[in-house]
This record gives C-alpha cells, structure tokens and sequence, in this order.
C-alpha cells in the first residue's frame, strides 16, 4: 500500500430515507487497504444502516458506495465475492457442524471441493476455531460461535471484512482473542469495517474512526486526531508531593483560568485536575506561579481525550457539539 | 385467575392476532353453515329432522376443530419459552412446577371454552329447531369436546417439554392426535368381531378416539362396523381413557418441568472416525449410514441448499430418511399380506383405500412440518441475510430447499409401491386404477410441497407458517371430507362431490372405487384443481422469495 494506491472503499454522500425518517444524511468516508475503520455511534445512529448498503441488503436513496471500485448497488453480484460480512445475528443452523457449515458458505460461493477442504482448513487456523471442526454450530460458545462466523467470512478469501459488533458479549480473554485476530487479518492485507460499543478495544485496533450520530457523521480520523476535533478544552492534571497543599494549587488554577471552568480537588491522590480553554503560554505562567508559591509538584501534564470522551461530547442527549472538520474523503 | 401466569397466558393468546383470526373464521363459519341449512319449509322443520342432521355435521365439525385448532398452543408453550429464555425466569419464580403447569393448561382450556363458547348460538338453534335433546345429544357432545380438549392440551405441553424446537413439538403433537384419534380406529377395522383378548384390547384402543365417542353419541354406527353390533359404551370408555391419560401426560410434564430442562451440557461433537476400530465396527453393524460418521465436501455440482438443508434437519439426515422409508416399505408389506391371506374378507379396494389413506395422512403430517419453515426459518435464524450474500441466485436457493423435500418425499411414496405391486398381482384389472391413484399421490405431494412451501414463505417465524401450512393442508384435505360425512343429508350429491373435487385423498379414494366414494367422479378435475394450486404456490414462492432477496 502507497500513498497513490486508491482507497478500498469509497462512500460519497451517502443518504438513505424511511419515508419522513432520515437513517443516513450525506455520508461520505474512505477506508484504505489494510485499513481497519471504527464506526461508532449510539443505537439507531445509523451505522446497521450504512452497513446493509455497503453489502447490497439496501439501497441508497441518493448518494454512491464503491468497493474497490465494485457499485453495492450495480455490482452487487461482485460485491459478494469482494465482501465478507458477519451480522449481529450469528445465523447458525442447526445440526450442522463447524465444518459442515464452512463447507456450505464454501460451495454456495462455487469453491471446488478439493480448494474448499484447504480453504477450511486455512480459515479454521487461523480462527483458531481448528479444534471445533466436528462441533455442532448451535453448541458454540458465544466467543467461539464469533470465530466461526469470522471464518465464514474469510472462507472465500474477500478484500473487506466488515463485521458488525464482532466483540459484543465477549468475556476480556475473548475480546482480546477477538483484537488480536482482527490485527492480524489487518495485516494480511484485508480492509476491515467494524462497529463496536466497547470503544476501548476500538481505540486499540482502528487506525481511524468514525462517529455516526443520527445518521450524520460528526468525526473521522486518528482517535487524536478525534480527541482534538470534539473540544477545544484541554485536560491538565497537577500532580503534587503533599496532599496539604491541593487547596492553595486549586485556588490558583481557580484564578488562571476562566471562571466557567472546571476545577477537580483530588485531596486523597494528591492531584488537582482542571478542564480549561487555557492556552501554551497561560499553562507557562500557571506553572510559574505554583513554584512561586511554594507548591511542590511532582507532575505537570495535559492528559490526552479518549474515544469514550470524544464519543459522549456527541451521543449525549442534546448533544449541540456542530460536525467537526471531518477529514473523510480527503 | 391469581395463578399470573394463567393471566398472562390467557390474555396473552386472546389478544394475538391468530387466535382472533381463529375465533372469527370459526365465527363466520358456523354463522353460514346456519344461514345455509336454516329450514325455509315448515313441515322440514317440525320434523326436526333438519336440525339433528346439522347438529351431527357440527358435532363432527367441532371435534375436528378442537383437534386442529387446539394443539398448536400447549405444543409451542414450553418450548418457545425455553428458547427465549423466559423459562429460566419462570423457573426461578418460587411458584413452581405444579402452578405453572395449571397457569398453561387452564389458559389453553380457556381458549378452548371461548372457541366452544362461540358455537353456542347454533347450537341453540337447533335445540330451538326440535329433534335435539338438551342432556342426550347436546350436553354429551359437549361433554366429549370438554375431554378431547382437555387430553390435546395436556398433550401438547407434554410434547413442548420434550422437544428441542418449535416445529418439532407441533409435529410430534399433530403426530400424537393423529395417533390417538384416527390410527387408534384402524385395528377395529381389520379385527372387528374377533374374540378374546385380541377383541378386548382392540375395543379398548377404538374408545380411546373421540371419533368413536362422538359417533356412538350421535347414534351413528362404529367406522366399518359392517353391521355387527356392540353393545360396549364407547363414551364411558372414552371418558376413562382420556381422563386416565389426561393424568399420566399431566404427572410427567410436571416431572420435567424443572431446572433438568435447562441442565444440560454442549454437545462434544464426538464423530465416529476418531473412535476405536472396535467402536468403529459395533457403529458400521448399527447403522447403515451412521450419522456421526464426518461427512465429506458437497459436490461441484450438487446444489449446496439442499445438501444443507437435508444435513441441518436432524430428521434430514439418511439414517432417518431410510429408517422412514423401511417403515413405509414394511407396512406396506404387511397390508399386501393381509390382502393375500384374507381377501375373501377385505377385498382389494379396501386395503388400497387403506393403503392410500395411510400414505395421504403421512404426506399431510410430514410434508409442512418439512416445508413449512423453509423461508421463515432462514429468516427466524439470520441464515436468510448469509444466504443472501452468496452469489446463489434465488431460483437455485428455492429449487435446492425443495429438491430436499421432495426427494424425501418419492423416497416415502416409492416405499409404499411394493403394496400396489401386490394389488396389480392379485387383481391385473386394478393396473389402470393403481397407475391413476399414484398419480394422485405424486400430485397430492407435489400440491402439498408447494402450497405449504408458499404459505410458510409468507411468514417471519417458523411456528406461525408451520401452523399456517398444517391448516391449508387440513383444510383443503379435511373440510370435504366433514362434507363428506354429511352426504345426502344435509348435503347433496352434487355439492359433496364439489367439495371433493378440491380433496386429493378423495380423489385417490375415488379412484381405487372405495366404498362411499364410489358414486363421485373427481377426476381429472382434482388433477386440474392441484395442478393449478401448485402452479400458483409457485409462484407465489419465487415472488416472494426474491422480493425478500431484493435491498430493501
């Protein structure tokens, strides 16, 4: 993959309408190869929606999605060999083992008998799903009935995964399976659409992410790169020697900055924590001014926005936070 | 009504759309059935004569309603909680297994009092006609439909606390009152008069179904009785059986409604290839194809549907499929010996009708609980949107789900051949005959397939197209046949014979020149009839098929 390489996936102004109701408004992104893109919002935010597009269960009301240069809505027969998609619902069949199921998806997408035996097994191992061969699909435990399912979208060996709540209901050592699994089909090569509710797995995994709220996309790009669009307010955590003196240090951060913001006395740990629009050269002084008081500090730091933060400032009931400089297409 | 879930089971099923379907239509039916045998002459109706033939024809038509309409709900109780996981709940409730056991039963017997409620009205209208006693006919046959309601119902949750899935339970509870209520009737039929007790237990199964009780109640003489005359009291036997058996089904599903139904550990996936040879060897000597055997990649060109489907449906798998088809071939058998040893007894038209009765009464139990939940159940389990994402197009999809049925289907018809083969032998006049009635059967297959099939495709959930096909297949094989029951009076020849013409086991039963349907000619407007319906189901299928596969 080099900088001139075209993205794998293309997504402009997509729009889709229910009637009055609005599921996607104008949505545009890209996702590079060997990309893997986080695409989070609230329930109903309209990602399912922009999903079932992308692997032609939907059509757009206006708007384009390519995959790698297929159309989800002309190409459609393409699109399915280009496109392993694993729902929410896992779709199991009753009274079929793990193989047996793999062996259908394989012949239903025209592999031949002796390719496909190899292809289950390569899938399998690398799923590490090779010990739950002769199982049956429906005693599959939840995070191995997950690996089955990513197995099934692997069988036909397509350029973009895109996987919806791959980690819900997982325990933490499923989860982790889970991550490290998507890490390495990153690293073969595949393109990877995911959508999740446990941001911090997402924040670990996604080279970029995307935040849907009523079918609008309001941020797209690094987790960082998020953390600036959301707010302008920088955190800053004052660690210090003596806990006695968390008082004076919140009184003068109380005079440093603007009095609406946010000032927080951590007396048991010793910090003072303060949100504010302060700029470089005010934190200088601030800083200054505590040594000059006698205050003893240990740690002076800006602490970085996370995902759940970023992720809040938009899914918050009432949230009035205007779509960001979203940097998709570009 | 302080049992809450007596509350909300009784409420819940009042307000479902189905069972106000069920009401009305049952509503509407007998609303018409009265408005078109009212007596419009005034000596026909002081006779009374008019009024006891409507009142025989309702008799049977509510007995073949409770039987129908009533199972469905106990059968689907248990099993659709244990899959949504509200038994769990319930279990967890200190009310335990007798209240909840009581809190089904009473609210399915609920239902049933209201469906019967519904019938009062014409009831009294042919009490008010004349010719209908309050305590001899009406509060008897009531009596009967209060115990057949009660035994189905307990039936049904026995079933529903045994079986695995929502259309397993409705067919093995279809299976049962079929069973219980018509195979129970066959060995009086072939060992009428016999002596001893061969005769006793014969008599005793003949009591145990409601039909023998309803009939001996109306004063109708026993099915077959060929004139020989009893003088066993039928509905007292019957009230004994069914209560009996009302109690045992009640003791044992009260017995398994514990936490055992919920205890119970993932299956180990043990195939036979990773076993001992020993063990290899004792399975090759049990099964002919063993089910756990691994089996091996679908072929280039066999249609992946329906391998899938035969290996996803645990009755699909070969095991089952020949154990089946030996069934079929071994009773077929023995009815072609029955036919060879006593024919100067049973002539040749009997046992095919027999034959034809049997193999019709199977297609109508297997084929929608096979059928039926071919689209819903993809869309019931998410396989529908995985379906959709192989490039299989929609024609191959539906054509591998029915090729699974329909080769399940020959296999069954093909088993019962050998018992014609018989007949031709004995008699080579009935080769016209036999040729006619296997066509029949193929017609009544193929009709059945696709109208269950289409009906089922209509349908989110696999429990509502399995109930939804069980009841066009019913209706349609067995209205005329009430019709039927009903010939020369109140109904005459010409409108029997229209009902029939839409009746495949009428059609075949003509054919074979059974007793009763002698005087009818259905064919080839029955062949027409079922050609067209499956034509129509057809389509009906594909259209509905793709505009599921279309993005929405």
């Amino acid at each position: 993959m080099t900088a001139a390489d075209p993205p794998v996936v293309v997504i402009e102004r997509l729009t889709k309408r229910f009637g009055e109701f609005t599921a996607l408004n104008d949505l545009s992104l890209t996702i590079d190869a060997g990309q893997i893109l986080g695409l989070i919002g609230p329930n109903g935010a309209g990602k399912s929606t922009a999903i079932r597009i992308l692997v032609g269960l939907s059509r757009p009301t206006s708007g384009t999605a390519r995959i790698a240069g297929a159309d989800c809505v002309r190409d459609a027969r393409r699109i399915k060999h280009l496109v392993g998609y694993m729902p929410d619902q896992f779709g199991s069949y009753d009274n079929m083992r793990v193989h047996e199921y793999l062996d259908f998806f394989g012949a239903a997408f025209g592999i031949r008998p002796r390719k496909r035996i190899e292809r289950i097994r390569e899938v399998m191992e690398l799923t590490g799903t090779a010990g739950m061969r002769d199982k049956y699909v429906e005693s599959l435990s939840h995070g191995m009935a997950q690996r089955v399912g990513i197995a099934r979208t692997l069988i036909h060996d397509p350029q973009v995964l895109i996987l919806d709540e791959p980690a819900n209901g997982l325990d933490p050592q499923a989860r982790i399976e889970m991550r490290d699994l998507l890490l390495k089909l990153a690293a073969m090569g595949k393109t990877l659409l995911v959508t999740s509710h446990i941001l911090p797995e997402l924040a670990r995994i996604c080279q970029r992410i995307a935040i849907i709220t009523h079918g609008t996309l309001r941020a797209y790009g690094t987790v960082e790169e998020i953390g600036r669009q959301v707010s302008r307010q920088r955190t800053i955590e004052v660690q210090l020697l003596d806990a006695a003196q968390v008082a004076r240090t919140a009184a003068a951060v109380r005079g440093a900055v603007e009095p609406e913001a946010e000032v927080i006395e951590a007396a048991t740990e010793a910090s003072v924590r303060f949100r504010s629009v302060i700029s470089d050269g005010g934190l200088a002084e601030l800083l200054e001014q505590l040594v000059r008081d006698g205050i003893r500090i240990a740690q002076y730091r800006e602490l970085q926005t996370d995902l759940e933060e970023a992720f809040m400032t938009f899914a918050r009931p009432g949230a009035t936070a205007s779509p960001v400089a979203v940097t998709a297409g570009k | 009504m302080n049992n809450p879930i007596l509350q909300r089971e009784f409420i819940g099923l009042m307000r479902q759309p189905r069972t106000v379907a069920l009401q009305c239509a049952l509503a509407a039916g007998l609303t018409l059935l009265l408005a078109l045998r009212w007596p419009t002459e005034s000596h026909m109706a002081l006779s009374g004569s008019r009024s006891q033939e409507l009142f025989r024809l309702l008799s049977y038509g509510l007995l073949g309603a409770v039987l129908l309409m009533l199972p469905v709900f106990p059968a689907t109780s248990v099993v659709d909680e244990k899959r949504r996981g509200t038994l769990a709940l319930l279990l967890n409730t200190p009310l335990g297994a007798w209240r909840i056991y009581c809190g089904k039963l009473f609210a399915t017997l609920g239902l049933g009092c209201v469906m019967l409620a519904l019938t009062l009205p014409v009831i009294c209208a042919c009490y008010a006609l004349g010719g209908v006693s309050l305590s001899g006919d009406v509060l008897i046959v009531y009596f009967i439909l209060g115990l057949t309601a009660l035994f189905c119902s307990a039936l049904g949750l026995l079933v529903s606390t045994q079986a695995g899935s929502i259309d397993a339970a409705v067919r093995w509870t279809y299976g049962g009152v079929l069973l219980w209520s018509v195979v129970t009737l066959v060995p009086h039929y072939f060992f009428i008069g016999a002596g001893g007790s061969l005769g006793e237990l014969v008599g005793w199964l003949r009591c145990a179904s409601p039909f023998a009780a309803m009939m001996d109640s109306l004063g109708a003489a026993d099915v077959g009785s060929r004139g020989v005359a009893s003088t066993i009291d039928v509905t007292r036997r019957f009230t004994g059986i069914s209560l009996v058996a009302t109690l045992v089904c009640a003791m044992w599903t009260i017995r398994r409604l514990n936490h055992t139904l919920l205890d119970q550990s993932r299956s180990t996936g043990t195939v036979v290839d990773d076993q001992s040879l020993l063990y290899r060897i004792f399975r090759r000597l049990m099964f002919l194809v063993d089910p756990n055997r691994r089996s091996g990649a679908i072929g280039s060109f066999t249609n992946p549907v329906m391998v899938k489907e035969f290996r996803c449906r645990r009755f699909g798998r070969l095991h089952w499929l020949l154990r089946l088809v030996s069934s079929c071939a071994v009773l077929s058998l023995a009815l072609s010996i029955l036919t060879t040893t006593r024919t100067i007894e049973w002539d040749v038209p009997t046992i095919g009708g027999i034959l034809v009765l049997l193999q019709v009464a199977l297609l109508v139990l297997v084929t929608p609980s096979l059928t039926a939940g071919l689209i819903a159940g993809e869309r019931e389990t998410g396989g529908w949107v995985l379906l959709q994402m192989t490039p299989l197009s929609v024609v191959r999809i539906v054509w591998g789900k029915l090729l699974s049925v329909l080769l399940t289907l020959l296999l069954v018809l093909c088993a019962t051949l050998p018992g014609y083969l018989v007949m031709v032998y004995i008699e080579p006049g009935q080769r016209f005959q036999v040729q006619r009635v296997v066509i029949c059967l193929f017609a009544t297959a193929v009709f059945s397939m696709l109208s269950s099939a289409a009906v089922g495709s209509l349908f989110r959930h696999t429990a509502a197209a399995t109930v939804a096909a069980y009841g066009l297949l019913i209706a349609v094989c067995g209205v005329p046949l009430l019709i039927w029951l009903g010939r020369d009076a109140p109904f005459g020849h010409d409108f029997v014979e229209a009902a029939l013409t839409v009746n495949p086991v009428a059609a075949a039963l003509t054919v074979i020149r059974l007793q009763g349907f002698r005087d009818y000619d259905l064919i080839p407007a029955n062949w027409w009839f079922l050609g067209i319906g499956s034509v129509v189901s057809l389509i009906v299928l594909l259209w509905q098929t793709r505009r599921l596969s279309q993005p929405a």
